[in-house]
C-alpha cells in the first residue's frame, strides 16, 4: 500500500502560511493548475495533486467500488489534507472537482476556508425546474462514446512533440500524464463525473465559496453557475471573460486576478 | 490549394471561433461556408465529441501546441456523425498567446467502423470466455460433489457388507445340511466381490480427488506371499476353476503390496470372467532384468478391436454377460496402480490368448 502521498503524486510548493489546494478535472491532471498555482507560491503553501487514475497517480490504489461516487474521491481530498495537516486552507476545484471539493469541506470541518469552483456543476443532466445542460440521452451518447470508442482514447491523445523546440520537457510532461491514464479508469471517472447529482450538498457548504463562470461554456453553462452561486449559502459568482471549460489554462491571468479578490 | 485539397482544413480565431473551413470539408459536412465561420467549432461536433474537445483537446493545445492523430467526431448538415482524424496545431505570438488553431482532417468512417468491429469482437471474445470459465467452473464442482458423493456411498456401504458377512461366518458355525453350507459360501463369495466393487469406486473418487492413487511403498518386498494369498482366495472363490501359478520372485520389489494385490484380484478376476472356462487362468511373475513383471492370461474369444483402446478408461464395460458386469473401474483403477507405481499395464489379445501385462521397475 502507497502513502497517500505516491498515491495521489501530491505536490507541495509555496511558502505561506495558509495553504491552497489545487484539485484537475475530468480529462487532466494537475498539470492543468500550471500557469495558476505558481502565481500564489508566494503567499500560499500551494499542494497540487492527481486524482487516482489520473496522471501521476499510483494505479494500483485504483479501486472500482470505492471511485464509483464522487464521495470516495471526496475522501482523497480528505486524506491528504490531514497527511498536510490542512486548516482552514483554500481549495480550488476545476470542473468536477468542485463537487468534489464541496463534499471533501463538509466531511472534514475546519480544513478548507475557503472555496473556489472553477466550472462547477452539481448536475450535468436536465431535471424538473432544472437545466443541467445536458439531457440524459446526451449523457449515454458520451458514456457510449467512451465506451465504444476507449481503443482510441488509448491511442489517439498519443503527442508529437511539435511546435516547443525550446521546451521539449512540455512533450516529455505530456507523454507522462495524458496517455498514462487507463482508458478502463477515464471511462469510469467520467460515469461518475456526468451522472453525478450534488444539487442538495451545495445547500449544505458551510464556507464562502467563489464560483468562476467562463462566457461560453458548453459543459458548465452560465444557467448551473447562477444556480450553483444561489445555492450556495455564502457565495459569489465572477463571470470570465475566457470561453470555454478551462480557463486555468486558456485565460490564467484572468483566474488569476479573479481569485486574488477572494483568497 | 488548400481549398480542394484532398482533406479537410478548418482554421479556428485565438477566442476558438471558426475563422475558415475549406471546400472539402463543406463538402464532406454539407455545410455552407456562412453556417461555419463565426461559430464555435463545438458547435459542429456530437455531444460526446464536445466534451471530449473541451476536457481534453484544448487543454492539450494549451500545454503543447501542436499533436496529430486525435478522433473526433462531427455532425454532418443532415445530422449524421462525420468520424475523423485530425492533426491540429495552434500558432502561437513571441508571448505564447494563441494566434490560430488550425485543423487538418481527415475521414475515418471505416476506419471508425473496423475499431468498432473489433471492439465488438473483443466484447464478444471476452464474453465468451467468461462464459466458458463459468461452465467450467460449474462442471468441476458438480465432478468434485459427484466424486464427494461416491466417497460417502462407498464408505457407507462397507458397514453393512460387514454385517452381513459376519452374520454369514456365524450361521456357517451352527449349519447342518451341505446345501445350507452351500449357500453360505455363495454369499461369502457375494460379499468378496462386492467389497472388490466398493473398494474399486473409492478408489476412483480418492484417485480424482487427491490426484492419482496414493501408495504405501515398501522397498524391501517380497511379493510372493501377497500375490499367492489372492491367487488362493479367487480358486478358493471359484471352485471349477483352474488357476495356474509361475512365480519367479527372488528379488523384492520397492511397491505397495496391497495394491499390487488389487490388480492382481482385478486382472484374475476378469480372466476368469471373460475366459474360456474350461482353460486354465495363468497368473506370472518374475523378478528379472531390473523389472518387476506380471502377467494373466486366459483363453477364448479375443477382446474385439474396437473395444480394445478403451479398457482402461473408467465406466468402460464390454458387452459380454451383462449380468455379471462390474462397474467398469476394474482395469481402470489397475492401471492406474500401475501408474502410481511408475510403471503400466498393457494388453493384447489373440485368437489363442488374452494377456495383461503389469510392467515396473525393481526399485
Amino acid at each position: 500500500m502507497p502513502g497517500i502521498a505516491e498515491r495521489n503524486n501530491v505536490h507541495v510548493r509555496g511558502t505561506g502560511e495558509t495553504a491552497m489546494m489545487f484539485a484537475h478535472g475530468f480529462g487532466c491532471d494537475q498539470n492543468m493548475w500550471r500557469f495558476v498555482a505558481p502565481a500564489f507560491e508566494e503567499q500560499f503553501r500551494t499542494v497540487l495533486f492527481d486524482h487516482v487514475g489520473a496522471g501521476g497517480s499510483d494505479p494500483r490504489a485504483y479501486d472500482k467500488n470505492k471511485y464509483s461516487s464522487l464521495a470516495g474521491y471526496a475522501d482523497d481530498v480528505v486524506e491528504i489534507g490531514r497527511e498536510l495537516d490542512l486548516t482552514d486552507a483554500v481549495f480550488v476545484g476545476h470542473s468536477v472537482s468542485s463537487m468534489i471539493g464541496v463534499l471533501a469541506a463538509e466531511r472534514a470541518p475546519g480544513m478548507f476556508g475557503k472555496l473556489v469552483l472553477v466550472g462547477p456543476s452539481p448536475r450535468y443532466i436536465d431535471d424538473e425546474g432544472y437545466r443541467g445542460g445536458f439531457t440524459p440521452e446526451q449523457i449515454e451518447e458520451l458514456l457510449q462514446f467512451l465506451d465504444s470508442n476507449h481503443m482510441g482514447w488509448s491511442t489517439q491523445m498519443a503527442p508529437v512533440i511539435m511546435g516547443n523546440p525550446d521546451r521539449p520537457e512540455l512533450g516529455q510532461e505530456l507523454t507522462n500524464s495524458f496517455c498514462r491514464t487507463d482508458p478502463e479508469i477515464a471511462k469510469a471517472f467520467a460515469r461518475v463525473t456526468f451522472t453525478s447529482d450534488n444539487r442538495s450538498d451545495l445547500t449544505r457548504l458551510a464556507v464562502p465559496a467563489l464560483v468562476l463562470q467562463c462566457s461560453d461554456d458548453i459543459i458548465a453553462g452560465k444557467e448551473v453557475g447562477d444556480f450553483v452561486s444561489r445555492t450556495i449559502p455564502d457565495c459569489r459568482m465572477i463571470v470570465l471573460n475566457a470561453t470555454g471549460h478551462c480557463p486555468n489554462l486558456s485565460a490564467p491571468e484572468e483566474v488569476i486576478s479573479a481569485m486574488r479578490t477572494f483568497v | 490549394m488548400i481549398e480542394n485539397a484532398p482533406c479537410g482544413y478548418i482554421s479556428l480565431l485565438p477566442d476558438g471561433r471558426i475563422g475558415h473551413v475549406n471546400r472539402t470539408f463543406l463538402g464532406w459536412s454539407g455545410h455552407a461556408t456562412g453556417q461555419m465561420v463565426g461559430k464555435r467549432l463545438s458547435d459542429f461536433l456530437t455531444i460526446a465529441g464536445r466534451i471530449y474537445y473541451e476536457t481534453h483537446i484544448a487543454p492539450l493545445l494549451r500545454k503543447q501546441a501542436a499533436f496529430e492523430e486525435v478522433a473526433i467526431d462531427a455532425v454532418k448538415a443532415d445530422g449524421q456523425p462525420l468520424p475523423l482524424i485530425a492533426n491540429v496545431a495552434e500558432r502561437r505570438d513571441r508571448d505564447g498567446k494563441p494566434l490560430s488553431i488550425r485543423l487538418a482532417l481527415i475521414k475515418a468512417t471505416d476506419r471508425r467502423r473496423y475499431e468498432q468491429e473489433l471492439l465488438g469482437a473483443r466484447e464478444l471474445a471476452k464474453a465468451a470466455e467468461k462464459a466458458a470459465e463459468e461452465k467450467l467452473q460449474r462442471e468441476q464442482e458438480a465432478s468434485e460433489l459427484r466424486e464427494q458423493f461416491i466417497a460417502v456411498l462407498g464408505h457407507d456401504l462397507r458397514n453393512p457388507l460387514a454385517s452381513i458377512s459376519a452374520g454369514a461366518r456365524l450361521l456357517d458355525r451352527t449349519v447342518q445340511s451341505e446345501k445350507e453350507r452351500q449357500i453360505i459360501a455363495m454369499m461369502q463369495t457375494t460379499v468378496t466381490r462386492m467389497a472388490g466393487l466398493i473398494d474399486n469406486v473409492l478408489d476412483l473418487a480418492r484417485g480424482r480427488l487427491r490426484g492419482g492413487i496414493g501408495l504405501d511403498r515398501d522397498a524391501n518386498q517380497l511379493l510372493e506371499p501377497a500375490l499367492g494369498g489372492v491367487v488362493d482366495e479367487l480358486r478358493l472363490a471359484s471352485p471349477g476353476r483352474v488357476i495356474e501359478t509361475e512365480f519367479q520372485l527372488d528379488r523384492p520389489v520397492n511397491c505397495d503390496p496391497a495394491r499390487l494385490a488389487q490388480m492382481l484380484s482385478n486382472l484374475v478376476g476378469n480372466a476368469l470372467m471373460h475366459g474360456n472356462s474350461s482353460k486354465p487362468v495363468i497368473v506370472h511373475a518374475n523378478t528379472r532384468e531390473g523389472r518387476f513383471e506380471l502377467w494373466v492370461s486366459n483363453s477364448g474369444q479375443p477382446i474385439p478391436a474396437v473395444a480394445m483402446g478403451r479398457l482402461f478408461e473408467p465406466f468402460f464395460r464390454g458387452n459380454a454377460h451383462a449380468s455379471r458386469q462390474g462397474l467398469g473401474l476394474g482395469l481402470y483403477i489397475s492401471s492406474q496402480i500401475a501408474k502410481a507405481h511408475g510403471g503400466r499395464l498393457t494388453v493384447s489379445s489373440t485368437s489363442e490368448e488374452t494377456r495383461f501385462t503389469f510392467e515396473m521397475p525393481l526399485a
